[in-house]
């Protein structure tokens, strides 16, 4: 009888092994442990892309899941936080470029988890004063996108959409916060991420209206501002 | 309030639980699901506890496996308990780390002598992180393994011993792990140390498409078959006055809250009387 960590080593290449294992892991009851193991993996991934499941198909997605967990396995047992790296992994798959804006959907459901589990914010919004900061809410996530994945995003969220979606391709960017239990989602342009961009430190009105108004001179940076407070991704410190 | 029969809990069913009037009623989740830093998943379970006794069952420590508990993730189970106080909190015999790689499942392993001692360490290791004793589950086991130096009851009662720890009865694993192996599923209940048993757990199985009850499946996806209640209430007799909390675990095809409920209401009747007063 090998010892246990020689037992546990063989198992474990045999459960992650891509052909038929061999020897005593060639029984059907072993294969119970071997598709418990893949679809915990892919059911995780699921669930944490489901735009990407619906552009896909499920059997699709089962089957990219399945690849990806080849190279990427599961390192915790934290499922909420397996598949970071998916975004990136489905940027580099040649299949892709029949769906070029598949990998930034990707990202956008990222985003999505990331806001939906962020940790709460500490204490109640204070009233804007002199010496105010503004700073994004622990909530907030954003990015700028080079195709216009957050509207095919939005669009299969809301799947009343779906039949009239024909967007333009241009860049988008995409706002994430959760103000309260719901993850709020919104299309934005290019001068408010980069305010966003501005306040991923704390700073002040005066500071952000600079850094904002020296790319985008014409912007209303006190209506994005309004904007931001309003929809909760941004705080007053 | 003493909590007697329980259910897992499921989001989807938030509202009916926290209305739900049961007397003795408790809930159960799994631990890693609310390792998370914020947001309505640990709101929601804020108010579900406020409301109700918890446990909290966790599927991540790899008690069995060669390599010690992880730290970090002691830590984020500790700010869990710490935070929910769950008045039972459990594991299971099995191993579902290996190295940097975690597989979603609890794994089978040689009962040695070897396994015997690196599974108390990491037993004790959890409790003293902890502060406190934890429930150790059996597992579902599907494939007969070479080199068993103990009967996994008689294991389990040596893991006691040595630990303190406190025992977990899966009832469905122990049918679906007997019809599989080929043992008595009586022979096995009996051979328990009953007195340190503090939560019993009660599920549906499936059968192998291919091999139909020659391989049974611990799916939770069906109703609890009537030979689990069977072992349930034989179980029951033999724990005395002091009968177990008892947990209706429900992971797939789930029903409305009524159909898990009327069998959670079932097993808190059976925990008060015999089987032949709930058939009668």
């Amino acid at each position: 009888m090998p010892d246990l960590a020689t037992f546990q080593r063989d198992f474990a290449a045999a459960l992650l092994a891509n052909c038929q294992p061999a020897g005593p892991f060639r029984s059907l009851a072993f294969a119970v442990y071997r598709n418990s193991s893949a679809r915990g993996a892919v059911e995780a991934l699921r669930a944490a892309y489901p735009t990407v499941d619906m552009l896909v198909g499920e059997e699709m997605f089962t089957e990219v899941a399945l690849d990806y967990r080849r190279e990427y396995p599961l390192t915790g047992p934290v499922l909420s936080e397996y598949g970071g790296s998916f975004p990136g992994y489905l940027a580099r798959q040649p299949w892709t470029c029949e769906l070029p804006y598949l990998a930034d959907v990707a990202r956008l459901d990222g985003l999505w988890l990331q806001s939906f589990l962020a940790r709460d914010a500490n204490a109640m919004p204070r009233p804007f004063g002199g010496s105010s900061k503004i700073a994004l809410h622990p909530t907030t996530s954003f990015t700028w996108l080079a195709t216009p994945a957050m509207t095919i995003w939005q669009a299969h969220r809301d799947p009343w959409e779906i039949p009239e979606l024909s967007p333009d391709w241009v860049e988008e960017g995409a706002l994430f916060t959760r103000p309260g239990s719901c993850v709020h989602a919104e299309l934005i342009d290019a001068a408010f991420h980069h305010l966003l961009v501005a306040c991923a430190a704390p700073a002040s009105a005066a500071d952000i209206a600079s850094a904002v108004t020296a790319t985008f001179p014409h912007s209303d940076v006190a209506e994005l501002l309004r904007r931001g407070i309003a929809s909760g991704a941004l705080v007053i410190q | 309030m003493t909590p007697t029969a329980g259910l897992s809990f499921k989001a989807i069913h938030y509202e009916q639980a926290m209305a739900c009037p049961a007397a003795g009623l408790w809930f159960e989740v799994h631990a890693e699901n609310y390792m998370v830093d914020g947001g309505p998943r640990l709101a929601m379970l804020e108010t579900l506890r406020n409301r109700f006794p918890l446990s909290i069952h966790g599927v991540g420590l790899s008690l069995a496996g060669v390599d010690r508990p992880d730290n970090e993730h002691l830590a984020r189970l500790k700010r869990l308990t710490d935070r929910f106080e769950p008045f039972l909190l459990s594991e299971h015999l099995a191993w579902s780390r290996h190295e940097n790689i975690s597989f979603p499942d609890l794994l089978p392993f040689p009962r040695t002598a070897e396994a015997l001692e690196i599974i108390a360490r990491n037993i004790d290791i959890t409790q003293s992180a902890l502060g406190r004793q934890i429930l150790v589950e059996n597992p579902s086991l599907y494939m007969k393994l070479e080199g068993h130096d103990w009967p996994e009851s008689l294991f389990l009662a040596e893991i006691v011993k040595r630990t303190g720890c406190g025992l977990l009865i899966d009832v469905n694993n122990v049918f679906v792990s007997a019809s599989n192996l080929g043992f008595n599923p009586i022979s096995y209940l009996d051979a328990l140390p009953q007195r340190v048993i503090g939560e019993i757990h009660l599920a549906g199985h499936s059968e192998d498409p291919l091999l139909g009850r020659g391989l049974l499946i611990d799916s939770h996806d069906a109703p609890i078959s009537d030979e689990v209640w069977t072992l349930y209430d034989w179980l029951l007799a033999r724990c005395g006055a002091e009968r177990p909390p008892t947990l209706i675990e429900r992971d797939d095809e789930i029903p409305e809250f009524a159909v898990l409920l009327a069998e959670r209401d079932k097993a808190a009747v059976m925990m008060g009387g015999r089987l032949e007063a709930i058939d009668a």
